[in-house]
């Protein structure tokens, strides 16, 4: 069933550009709190800097943890844009429509804060930029290549520069309504920004072709984001339960799932503060919940190879390690919750069709399974360096400082500041592609039902 | 002999798409009119011309660039100061492809955008003649043509029941 | 094909119900003598596979290199025809239009899974006992694999055979009511029950393929793996690969989808189907095909990658054996088959969009893909101790005799003349999803061209 009205081009452009021209208190407060924890995650890392690692809770052997696991954690994230949006313009699924800026918007914003993550870690951040950057002419001294520490960059700032453009190339229809909606300093803003758009043949030609050319060019780098993310630990044989082939598949269908969630969240959150009840629909939230069950169970499929794997060869301190993992506190409460809330509840819950169409369950379940997609990152990298290796003279745990605490909940409101004040400036949902959604809408009679369809160039 | 412009609004697609064939009565040809829409429409729905591009040459082009430059940068710098690093040759090349491949493929999304804001005859300087009606659901039959056949076609259009005929300097003959 | 102004549409639209009914069943009871001829040579071929097969019996079942090539033909033949039928589920699940006229072509292959259960039972003699020796049982009882695997595949025949029954069901009833036989003919009646096509008919049968489908899935996913790791990679010391199962599937999928398009473009030029399986089709495969093509070299890259960079010693002699010494040719043969020439051929667009561009590329991948199950299989097979942790003395290369030629062409011609065979049960067509695609599309006028209109019924 579906919930469709016919609506008017200016109707949308209203309705579309309403985040940006009308805004309520509630607003302001939100962006207003947002705001304050990003400064006091802003605090925190100051004062990290100037008095060292120290502060944090990393100590041998565990020196990769809060921040790391948020690295990996945003940058599973980010994956939702290009799954989304690219995925589906390829596939030509229709219901792809309102939810691709968000996503995209959403993967740029949790990438630059991803990046911001390392940096942190290295407790002096400007010292990256001769690790990362072949820029040492005078010394002749130059990056590692070899290193899985500088394919990481690489393939980041390839993914942030591309969604960054992608975002920009798909925005250009729009800034021209808005260039047409604006007057004075907005007006000469969007004016440049939409490059003197007329809306001709030619041009939304090339948009179109530029959403699937594009698509196709930027799914490789999403693929080798996550996968080369994954090789920070894949390629490392000292840390036992990272060294498994199959970590760069399960790494990226993780992030897929975590991501798609993290893209439904937000829609729901969108809808709710702009009213846009009749852009995004409970059709749309079950179709996503339809993807979401089969992204889920492959990540589960992969998981699973993963853990048993692990096991199969009965070497004992990929033994030793499974079962603190699993066994021991509080580790097992972690992936407790992490498989719980990750695939044990939403799963079956998103099999009832009611439910994927209910939004409050819609955006429990997903908050969920991003809880449980983070205690899985957690995981998978703190208590793989607590058991090191045979002749490691230290084994100890790792709790996170008040510090490290701060610095992560400032990122969760660093993305979501990030994403309303966007919601600001430009439509989070594509306004060319929003009425194209409805020029290509049509319906068959069969027989007394009207069947809802669509039309199809070739 | 100068060419200029004319802009004949619609406020629906159909009349417009009809208005089409009154123009090429009058003598125009299918060079000389484009329509401008506030989305995309399915090709060939006003009876137009195809564009034609060549924006499938930018990617090959931009990912050969950046493969080159990324194999010049990992090969280069491994042999300016080599040091062997965890067992492996100087010329790692299982390691130097991931580079490689984030190269090329940046080359690529870069030359794409370049091809795409250039294909798309962008950016544009001046709007005229244009009308800010056309974002709200207006469709604009845009008329370039020698000066002289310029009234003809202003005729035609409004025989084409266009609602109003926007002229480079932005003067309105009826509306 | 119906083509005008832009528009791509089935050729079957033009027809009515009842023409394409009496097309598809006057071609399904004469289906020609040159189909007779081509059985009688498959059959021939097929005996003289069976003679090889005796005398691999007749030498025992403790040489086990002997039965190498045996055991690659069977894991040939059971990927992909077993991974065919889910071609057919996963599209009819996603409710794609273009899979209509190649639904039961894919499906069919159900039945060839039969023959290659048939083809495991001799391997369970030659598969050592797991005692001292790593394998996905662990602990277990001494012929575990040889019990659970047998289960394990004879489930997903007998899931695979239901599918085609159900899907095929009601162009059974339409064969008999058109044919005129009665409830009493012995040839149809043990197949039809009182089907009538109503409603509730049509319903249950959509729910019953629903559930086999994802049943299907599910399990088709575990016996890759049990397969694959029981029967090649437990045999190899040293090698513990979790992406392993995952890359034979995918291996199989891509292989399938392979499978289904050189049918598809033999039954066009040999039994003139051409209405129904048109260029629509082969495009939208070859589409998923080059998908396939880069997935296999993602999941292979993954493993090498892991391995290349870790360098343990039980890594090194994997590689060493299964790529880069003693089954370098064959891997060379697999790599370039199953990925560098069907890729160059498929990221052409213009070439993609053809009939010949996707048939030529899946032939390449057909004949790779048997390569990449000899260096899994036979390498597999021809290890002598399977005790060890670690391969320090590589096996020699196990070069095909004449036994092991019978052997191969015998097991594929088989393999084909039960496909061949099954046509002459089941329509090769699927009727009654023709004519509901001819119920769910039209062309029509929109402003100055003609569109295709697909009916997405909820």
């Amino acid at each position: 069933m579906q919930e469709r009205v016919r609506i008017s081009d200016s109707q949308v452009n209203t309705d579309l550009t309403s985040s940006i021209f009308e805004s309520s208190k509630l607003y302001w407060i939100l962006v207003g709190f947002l705001a304050l924890v990003v400064l006091c995650g802003f605090t925190a890392a100051g004062y990290m800097f100037n008095r060292g690692l120290g502060v944090t809770g990393l100590n041998r052997p565990v020196m990769w943890g809060f921040f790391i696991t948020n690295f990996v954690f945003w940058i599973g994230i980010s994956h939702a844009g290009v799954m989304l949006s690219a995925i589906l313009r390829l596939v030509q699924a229709e219901w792809r429509r309102p939810a691709t800026r968000a996503a995209e918007v959403l993967t740029v914003f949790s990438l630059m804060t991803a990046m911001t993550m390392p940096l942190i870690h290295a407790g002096r951040p400007w010292r990256v930029a001769y690790w990362v950057f072949p820029y040492d002419w005078a010394r002749g001294i130059y990056p590692n290549v070899r290193s899985a520490l500088v394919w990481d960059p690489s393939a980041v700032f390839t993914y942030l520069t591309s969604s960054i453009l992608f975002v920009y190339i798909a925005l250009i229809p729009d800034f021209a309504v808005l260039r047409d909606r604006t007057t004075g300093v907005p007006h000469i803003i969007y004016s440049i920004l939409s490059l003197g758009w007329r809306g001709s043949v030619r041009q939304w030609k090339l948009q179109i072709i530029a959403g699937i050319l594009l698509s196709a060019i930027i799914l490789p780098i999403f693929v080798s984001v996550h996968s080369i993310v994954s090789w920070d630990f894949g390629t490392a044989m000292s840390v036992e339960a990272w060294h498994s082939t199959v970590f760069a598949p399960y790494f990226v269908i993780g992030a897929v799932h975590s991501g798609v969630s993290a893209v439904v969240t937000v829609m729901i959150i969108l809808r709710w503060m702009f009213h846009w009840e009749d852009y995004i629909r409970r059709e749309h939230m079950d179709s996503l919940a339809k993807l979401l069950i089969v992204v889920a169970t492959a990540w589960l499929f992969f998981f699973a190879l993963e853990f048993f794997f692990g096991l199969y060869a009965l070497e004992g301190p990929e033994v030793a390690l499974r079962e603190l993992q699993v066994f021991e506190a509080p580790w097992k409460w972690y992936f407790l919750t992490f498989l719980i809330t990750s695939y044990l509840i939403p799963v079956p819950m998103w099999l009832i069709p009611s439910v994927r169409r209910n939004l409050w369950l819609m955006a429990f379940t997903t908050i969920l399974v991003n809880v449980g997609m983070w205690f899985e990152r957690f995981i998978i990298i703190v208590p793989g360096l607590m058991r090191k290796q045979a002749f490691v003279f230290t084994w100890g745990g790792y709790t996170p400082s008040i510090v490290e605490v701060t610095i992560i909940t400032a990122t969760f409101a660093m993305v979501s500041m990030l994403v309303l004040l966007f919601a600001k400036v430009v439509p989070l949902i594509p306004i060319g592609d929003a009425k194209e959604g409805m020029i290509l809408h049509d319906e068959i009679k069969i027989g007394k039902v009207m069947v809802p369809a669509v039309m199809r160039e070739e | 002999m100068a060419r200029k412009s004319i802009l004949g609004l619609f406020d629906n697609a159909d009349s417009a798409a009809d208005a089409t064939d009154v123009l090429l009565e009058a003598g125009a040809t299918q060079d000389d009119f484009d329509v401008l829409t506030g989305s995309p429409y399915p090709e060939g729905a006003f009876g137009e011309k195809d564009p034609v591009h060549h924006i499938y040459v930018f990617p090959i082009i931009g990912a050969l660039m950046g493969l080159t430059m990324a194999l010049v940068l990992t090969a280069g710098t491994q042999v300016a100061y080599p040091m062997v690093t965890g067992g492996k040759p100087i010329l790692a090349f299982p390691a130097m492809t991931i580079i490689c491949y984030e190269g090329t493929l940046l080359g690529a999304v870069l030359f794409t955008i370049i091809g795409i804001i250039f294909e798309s005859r962008l950016p544009r300087l001046r709007l005229d003649p244009y009308d800010a009606r056309i974002n709200e659901g207006y469709i604009g039959l845009l008329v370039t043509t020698e000066e002289e056949k310029l009234d003809d076609m202003e005729r035609a259009l409004i025989r084409g029941s266009a609602l109003e005929v926007v002229h480079e300097r932005g003067r309105a003959l009826r509306g | 094909m119906h083509e005008s102004h832009h528009v791509v549409a089935p050729s079957y639209l033009d027809m009515t119900a009842q023409e394409i009914t009496n097309d598809v069943l006057k071609r399904h009871h004469s289906p020609g003598n040159q189909f007779w001829t081509i059985a009688m040579i498959l059959g021939g071929l097929f005996v003289v596979g069976l003679v090889g097969l005796f005398m691999l019996i007749a030498d025992g079942f403790d040489n086990k290199s002997a039965w190498g090539y045996y055991a690659a033909t069977f894991g040939y033949v059971f990927s992909l025809s077993q991974t065919a039928v889910l071609v057919s589920v996963a599209l009819r699940m996603a409710k794609s239009h273009w899979r209509r006229p190649l639904a039961r072509i894919s499906e069919m292959f159900a039945i060839v899974g039969v023959y290659s259960f048939a083809m495991l039972l001799p391997l369970l003699w030659v598969l050592p006992s797991i005692e001292g020796r790593r394998s996905l049982w662990f602990e277990w009882p001494g012929n575990t694999p040889h019990i659970w695997d047998t289960m394990a595949l004879g489930s997903l025949v007998i899931c695979g055979l239901a599918i085609l029954y159900f899907a095929s069901l009601p162009d059974l009833v339409t064969d008999k009511e058109v044919s005129g036989k009665s409830d009493e003919d012995v040839s149809y009646h043990p197949l039809i029950p009182h089907w009538f096509g109503a409603p509730k008919h049509w319903q249950l049968q959509k729910i019953v393929l629903g559930l086999l489908g994802g049943f299907y899935f599910l399990m088709l996913i575990i016996v890759h793996m049990l397969i694959s790791v029981d029967f090649a990679m437990a045999l190899i010391p040293g090698w513990k690969d979790a992406i392993f199962p995952a890359f034979h599937a995918i291996n199989g999928i891509q292989a399938s989808i392979a499978l289904i398009i050189v049918t598809m473009f033999i039954l066009r030029s040999r039994s003139s189907l051409g209405k129904y399986l048109e260029l629509e089709q082969f495009w939208a495969l070859s589409k998923i095909l080059l998908a396939t093509c880069l997935l296999w070299f993602y999941f292979w890259w993954s493993s090498f990658f892991t391995y290349w960079y870790g360098r343990m010693p039980a890594e090194i002699g994997v590689l060493k054996y299964i790529m880069f010494e003693t089954y370098s040719t064959v891997f060379l043969l697999a790599f370039t088959m199953c990925f560098v020439i069907p890729f160059l051929i498929l990221v052409v667009n213009v070439v993609r969009k053809t009939i010949w561009g996707p048939t030529l590329a899946a032939s390449v991948i057909l004949i790779g893909t048997f390569f990449n199950q000899v260096r899994y299989y036979v390498a597999g097979f021809s290890v002598e101790d399977h005790t060890l942790h670690v391969l320090e003395n590589l096996p020699d290369f196990t070069a095909p005799g004449p036994i092991d030629f019978m052997v191969v062409v015998g097991g594929i011609s088989g393999a084909v003349l039960t496909y061949m065979l099954g046509t002459r049960i089941f329509p090769i067509i699927s009727i009654w999803e023709i004519k509901e695609g001819l119920m769910l599309q039209r062309v029509r006028k929109f402003m100055k061209r003609d569109i295709r209109v697909l009916a997405k019924p909820e």
